[in-house]
């Protein structure tokens, strides 16, 4: 609009006269504005592009909504931010705590004595590493089961990444018999607790050889059915276009794959990488079920065990237990957002 | 679409063999297990292990506690998923970052979560504090049926922002024109939200609904890492007794509660797709 050049020969602010012919209004059913001529002269100099990265978008995004928003919403909402985000904030905090303050504290539990209370600790009285010392480098316990922990979760999403896009890819851009059928079975093992198929897996995985190794954990995790059906639906919903268009310059599934396909499913790759190693690093069922021998547990199912004894530095063990997972999310929130929104069923 | 591509086998295969595998084979032979008699010959017993199973105490008090649990979770987290979704329809200040805090918890592992709850939790802990503070007596959180409040706060935590995120989407998807239609044509606040809101987002709303019924079906994770192996009578879930069961290597209860209670699943599941069928048809239309 701003780039209409002025007609010259109109003198500024005039009604231009209107068009001869018949009544517009009978056409359009509306009376067409005069057009003015504008009324002051015109600049034809571009205004600078706005500078600044995402993130000082966002803040003047939201410098603006503050201006024409609703305080007691807002006020609301930090609430429960805040609520929502306390007992991390107060596990981090804690774990900079010296370990006798923590043992003291801690020791202050389950008196059910009506007239006292448990003091909520704001400040330690030095600020220590004492606790991360203990677990990373005096008692190497914990590092063992957060490695463990991390080389399940690396395994699966490896398997996972060679896996699951290609099976997503089969279900979504082709057509077979019993493709259907396929996606229907994929979709209720999706929605079925663990336990239901969990004494025959176990019949499976001892035929197999695999029972009490850590081949037990990984392989089933790596065909996740949740994550072939979050996958797919993203595929289906890729715009048939794009990859006809593939194939008008004679791309053969293959390159549509690696070329068009993969490219387009950059986010929800990301998503489901991060929700995946989430999955993987809260791990509880499987484990129990399928390993016997505690050397091979991971950190989520053995880690309350372990604070049984080693209360002081309960903290820094879940501390150290949930930082990648922040990190992780972090890292993918707009992925993950993208994620969460698209494992509605459609 | 590509149609007769023998290279889709290719595709497909790695990730069929896996599924057969560790899926669907296991799922078809649990079947057969729930029919069997589980002795050496191995006989056919057609519906008596469901009979036994029904009959049994234990499965009763976990398919209970189990139902109970999950009517508690999944009520509270889609009407707290409904208020802030529709409180977030429009932009405010810093509600990506409102968004994120709620999301997070969802990545978070419980077990981490144990320690800190537990000090909440406490007989002279915060929550008790809040407790008096209103004028009531002091709780014992952590015993009895009062143990499924800290639980059920565990999940709600873990999942409430995976609910909102999704009905926010369906919010934001509902044409701002309706609304200012109905305002021009003089309907209230409330008026609008049930008129317009309401039958606009249902079908998102009544799967919201049985997808945090569903997952509220699974929360274990959340019962063992606060009550173990073997909590607490009112927190005992379904979960616990096939576990258990299968501890003991009795297969063949474990797979027969699994299906009794996949039945469940599945004609939830169903009546959830014919929802999303009904609601498909009224697009068409």
């Amino acid at each position: 609009m701003t780039n209409i050049k002025p007609n010259q020969n109109l003198p500024r602010g005039e009604v231009i006269p209107p068009v001869i012919g018949p009544d517009p209004s009978l056409a359009y059913g509306f009376t067409p504005e005069p057009v003015r001529a504008p009324t002051k002269p015109h600049l034809f100099i571009s205004l600078p592009k706005r500078r600044g990265g995402k993130w000082l978008r966002s803040l003047r995004r939201d410098v603006r909504a503050l201006r024409q928003s609703r305080p007691l919403t807002i006020a609301m909402f930090c609430l429960i931010a805040v609520l929502m985000l306390t007992p991390i904030v107060f596990t981090f905090l804690y774990s900079f705590f010296p370990k006798g303050e923590i043992t003291t504290y801690l020791g202050l539990r389950n008196r059910y004595d009506a007239t006292k209370w448990l003091d909520v600790l704001y400040a330690p009285s030095v600020v220590s590493l004492r606790q991360y010392y203990t677990i990373l480098i005096e008692e190497p316990e914990y590092l063992k089961l957060f490695v463990n922990s991390a080389m399940y979760g690396g395994a699966i999403l490896l398997g996972q990444t060679l896996i699951i896009p290609m099976t997503a890819y089969a279900l979504s851009r082709f057509a077979f018999r019993g493709r259907d059928t396929l996606f229907f079975l994929v979709l209720m093992l999706m929605l079925l607790p663990f336990q239901v198929t969990m004494a025959p897996s176990v019949m499976t995985l001892r035929a197999l050889g695999l029972l009490n190794t850590p081949w037990a954990i990984i392989l089933p995790s790596i065909f996740s059915p949740f994550y072939i059906f979050l996958l797919r639906q993203f595929m289906v919903g890729i715009p048939g276009e794009i990859i006809e268009a593939g194939q008008m310059d004679g791309t053969g599934t293959l390159r549509t794959f690696a070329h068009v396909v993969l490219p387009v499913c950059r986010p929800i790759l990301g998503a489901a990488a991060a929700l995946s190693f989430a999955d993987c690093w809260n791990l509880v069922e499987q484990p129990l079920v399928y390993l016997t021998d505690s050397r091979l547990q991971p950190l989520s199912v053995m880690f309350n065990k372990m604070n049984e004894e080693g209360q002081a530095v309960a903290f820094a063990g879940a501390a150290l237990y949930l930082l990648p997972m922040l990190l992780i999310y972090i890292y993918f929130q707009d992925d993950i957002l993208l994620g969460v929104q698209l494992s509605e069923l459609k | 679409m590509f149609t007769r591509k023998k290279t889709v086998w290719l595709y497909l295969m790695p990730g069929f063999l896996g599924l057969l595998a560790f899926y669907f084979v296991p799922f078809f032979w649990g079947v057969w297990f729930s029919l069997t008699d589980g002795t050496i010959d191995n006989k056919f017993v057609g519906f008596q292990n469901y009979l036994n199973v029904w009959r049994n105490e234990i499965f009763q008090l976990g398919l209970k506690n189990t139902l109970e649990l999950s009517l508690l979770c999944a009520p509270v987290i889609f009407v707290l998923a409904f208020l802030l979704a529709s409180l977030m329809r429009k932009r405010v200040a810093g509600d990506g970052f409102f968004r994120n805090a709620l999301l997070m918890p969802y990545l978070m592992p419980s077990s981490a979560m144990l320690i800190i709850w537990l000090l909440m939790f406490d007989y002279g802990g915060v929550i008790n504090r809040m407790v008096t503070a209103m004028g009531f007596e002091r709780v014992f959180w952590l015993e009895g049926g009062a143990l499924r409040v800290p639980i059920v706060l565990l999940y709600i935590w873990k999942n409430l922002g995976f609910s909102v995120v999704i009905f926010t989407a369906a919010l934001q998807a509902v044409p701002e024109s309706l609304y200012e239609y109905a305002a021009l044509e003089g309907a209230g606040f409330f008026r609008r939200q049930f008129s317009i809101t309401l039958p606009q987002v249902l079908p998102t709303a009544f799967l919201v609904f049985v997808l945090a019924m569903v997952n509220a079906f699974k929360i274990f994770k959340e019962v063992y890492v606060i009550g173990g192996a073997y909590p607490e009578e009112s927190v005992y879930t379904l979960q616990h007794y096939m576990n258990n069961k299968f501890a003991k290597l009795d297969y063949q209860d474990v797979t027969t509660a699994a299906y009794s209670f996949a039945v469940i699943v599945i004609v939830l599941f169903l009546l959830m797709y014919r929802a999303k069928s009904v609601r498909q048809g009224e697009n068409a239309a």
